[in-house]
């Protein structure tokens, strides 16, 4: 026989309550379709002017980090010229630094590989354990320099280490930290300048995308060329100017 | 609702009238019961679009008044013409009506102010006008007291309209042209009459009034410009056969253009629920307007800097070929074209800028209800920026226009801001 108690009850019809209220309601259009004169929402252009996330410690050891990632070279300008770094600490101060497009309430349980993330820690909050680690990790191996401080050979053990789950941080995954930093690099890296990027567009040029043009038809035809537009971005159009 | 109550004893009274035999339309005044008279009398209200003033949108009262009236004096509210006898033109007799109409002379004999089309509506023949009467006189008298004037001075003395009036206003009902046929007789009255083109299309003189020597050339008012509508093959509708100027007053799209702005409006309430041989009359008429010395003139001897149509150029592909293609011919019916395209080419840059700036919704009718939008530059295009890609379509593929100058965008931009519609 079910019990259920009159808090359970009325708790019950709260909940279902609320959820008929949260249904979708949907809007009625009639005549034509809905437009508003001037309406536009387009992204708010990074400046690279400070740090929002990460604190001066943080910051010198993304910089490094993302340098030894993306070397400079004859190819493009380093990591941090390219404003990776920018790019990753804007990127954990806004939504994806608190995972706000995933379901964060738990239980938290190990899945399987195909199932995704499935922590409770929020990207900002890897970094930030995940960097304070690194620096420790480095002052006991490298003779008390922090992660910046080292050379570029001394960084690379550091970061293969990392790659290969050999130089452990405390209370992180290290490989699992790797993985992030470098793909949140790469993104960097590649993404469009207006997010703090890909600055001047040094990456687009490096592998010959020519970006954001809103009409390619004239090229669809012309298979295995090079497409010759200069290289534009969002809100970069150097092509622009008089 | 007032009639409501009246509704079985107008039944019983409109079986009678249906069974005698039709006493035919009355010129000399108004029968209640001849409903071709009423319903000649609402097409001309269609026609006249007394509506795009007279009601005011969303309120649900047709004709009760209401809606403010922008000019360039001051914003006037246009009264109310339901039967209401103290709030409306209920108690008026029908000399009064005609006057108020064909004259413009209101009851006691206060002028009109000419946002008023009477200038327009002078040519319409008295039994048009009684018609309009009957039809008035058939919808749902509303209580709405409406205060018209609301100028500032100097234009709040309205006795300076009779002023006004012997300057720029020449009474007198049409005078068709023996030397034209019928149908442009038709299209001539309609739109010289009722149609009241030249109210937006015509340029006016600092008073407001027309420049009858550049009849229907263009005029910029509430943020647009009203496109020449002369038969000027670069700024008028000199490449629009008739039938495209038929399609285009019937469903706001024609195979190179899309109607967007106030000319929406117009559409929607007037020009769309036209006859077609109506609109093809106007059009007949339309094309036969010359445009002047002006007449398809190039721009200007200077061509435009190099420098500003090569970052034009770069723009355009990178914004608008997409839509426009980088032939400037759009794609038909959908994304309007810009090579040879009339609106793109006034001398006046008002409609483009205004389109690039705030983008622009087509207008939806019935036979076209898609009604393809446009979305805002402003964010993204600074004022040189617009100049050059403006500057460039003004000049591309043929066309030929002045260029646009930086200052000239962020003034129209400035303008857009302080707009709210």
């Amino acid at each position: 026989m079910l019990l259920i108690n009159r808090r359970q009850l009325l708790g019950s019809s709260a909940i279902a309550l609320l959820l008929s209220l949260q249904s979708a309601r949907a809007a009625i259009i009639k005549g034509g379709l809905p437009w508003i004169p001037g309406a536009a929402d387009p992204p708010t252009r990074v400046t690279p002017d400070g740090w929002q996330f990460f604190n001066a410690q943080e910051a010198a050891a993304v910089e490094a980090f993302v340098d030894r990632l993306i070397p400079a070279d004859e190819l493009s300008p380093g990591g941090k010229d390219c404003g990776c770094a920018v790019f990753i600490d804007r990127q954990l101060a806004g939504p994806y630094g608190r995972f706000a497009g995933y379901y964060m309430s738990g239980p938290f349980q190990e899945g399987t590989k195909q199932q995704g993330p499935q922590s409770p820690i929020t990207p900002a909050q890897h970094y930030r354990k995940a960097l304070a680690a690194l620096d420790a990790a480095c002052r006991d191996k490298f003779g008390g320099k922090v992660f910046a401080d080292l050379n570029d050979a001394q960084k690379d053990e550091a970061i293969g280490g990392l790659e290969h789950g050999t130089f452990k941080l405390g209370g992180t995954d290290s490989q699992e930290f790797f993985k992030l930093i470098l793909k949140d690099t790469q993104n960097g890296f590649l993404a469009d300048p207006i997010y703090g990027g890909n600055r001047d567009l040094a990456a687009w040029k490096m592998i010959g995308f020519p970006g954001t043009h809103y009409d390619y038809r004239a090229w669809i035809d012309r298979h295995n060329q090079r497409v010759t537009l200069p290289a534009i971005g969002i809100a970069d159009h150097p092509n622009w100017s008089l | 609702m007032r009639d409501k109550k009246h509704w079985p004893l107008a039944c019983v009274f409109g079986t009678i009238a249906l069974c005698l035999p039709l006493a035919g339309a009355d010129a000399a005044g108004i029968d209640s019961q001849n409903f071709g008279q009423v319903e000649r009398g609402h097409y001309l209200t269609v026609v006249g679009d007394c509506a795009a003033c007279h009601t005011l949108p969303g309120s649900g009262h047709a004709f009760a008044g209401g809606r403010p009236i922008e000019t360039p004096f001051g914003t006037l509210f246009a009264p109310n013409i339901t039967p209401d006898p103290t709030t409306g033109i209920g108690a008026w007799t029908d000399d009064e009506f005609v006057n108020a109409l064909t004259k413009g002379t209101g009851r006691n004999g206060t002028r009109l102010y000419p946002a008023m089309p009477y200038t327009y509506y002078t040519r319409l023949t008295r039994d048009d006008a009684l018609a309009i009467r009957s039809y008035l006189n058939s919808i749902p008298a509303v209580d709405n007291p409406v205060q018209v004037d609301q100028l500032p001075f100097p234009f709040s003395m309205r006795w300076t309209l009779a002023v006004w009036d012997q300057l720029f206003f020449t009474p007198g009902t049409f005078h068709p042209d023996p030397n034209k046929s019928a149908e442009w007789n038709r299209g001539a009255y309609l739109a010289e009459g009722p149609g009241h083109c030249g109210m937006c299309h015509t340029p006016k003189n600092f008073l407001g009034a027309d420049e009858t020597s550049q009849k229907l050339q263009g005029y910029a008012l509430q943020g647009w410009f009203a496109p020449n509508i002369t038969d000027d093959a670069r700024r008028g509708l000199g490449g629009w056969s008739v039938d495209d100027i038929v399609a285009y007053l019937k469903t706001g799209h024609n195979k190179t253009s899309a109607a967007t702005g106030l000319m929406s409006e117009t559409l929607n309430l007037s020009t769309s629920k036209m006859s077609d041989e109506d609109l093809k009359a106007i059009a007949v008429y339309l094309k036969d307007q010359s445009a002047g010395g002006n007449a398809n003139k190039t721009a200007s001897a200077d061509p435009p800097d190099q420098a500003v149509m090569k970052a034009g150029a770069q723009i355009y592909a990178d914004e608008c070929a997409g839509c426009h293609a980088a032939d400037g011919k759009g794609e038909a019916r959908l994304f309007p074209s810009l090579n040879g395209s009339p609106v793109v080419q006034q001398t006046d840059p008002t409609t483009i800028l205004h389109v690039v700036l705030r983008g622009a919704l087509s207008v939806a009718t019935k036979p076209a209800p898609t009604a393809p939008a446009m979305p805002q530059f402003a964010w993204i295009l600074n004022d040189d920026e617009v100049a050059a890609v403006v500057t460039y379509i003004r000049n591309s593929w043929g066309n030929s226009a002045p260029p646009v100058t930086a200052s000239q965008v962020e003034k129209t931009r400035q303008m857009l801001l302080e707009r709210s519609d």
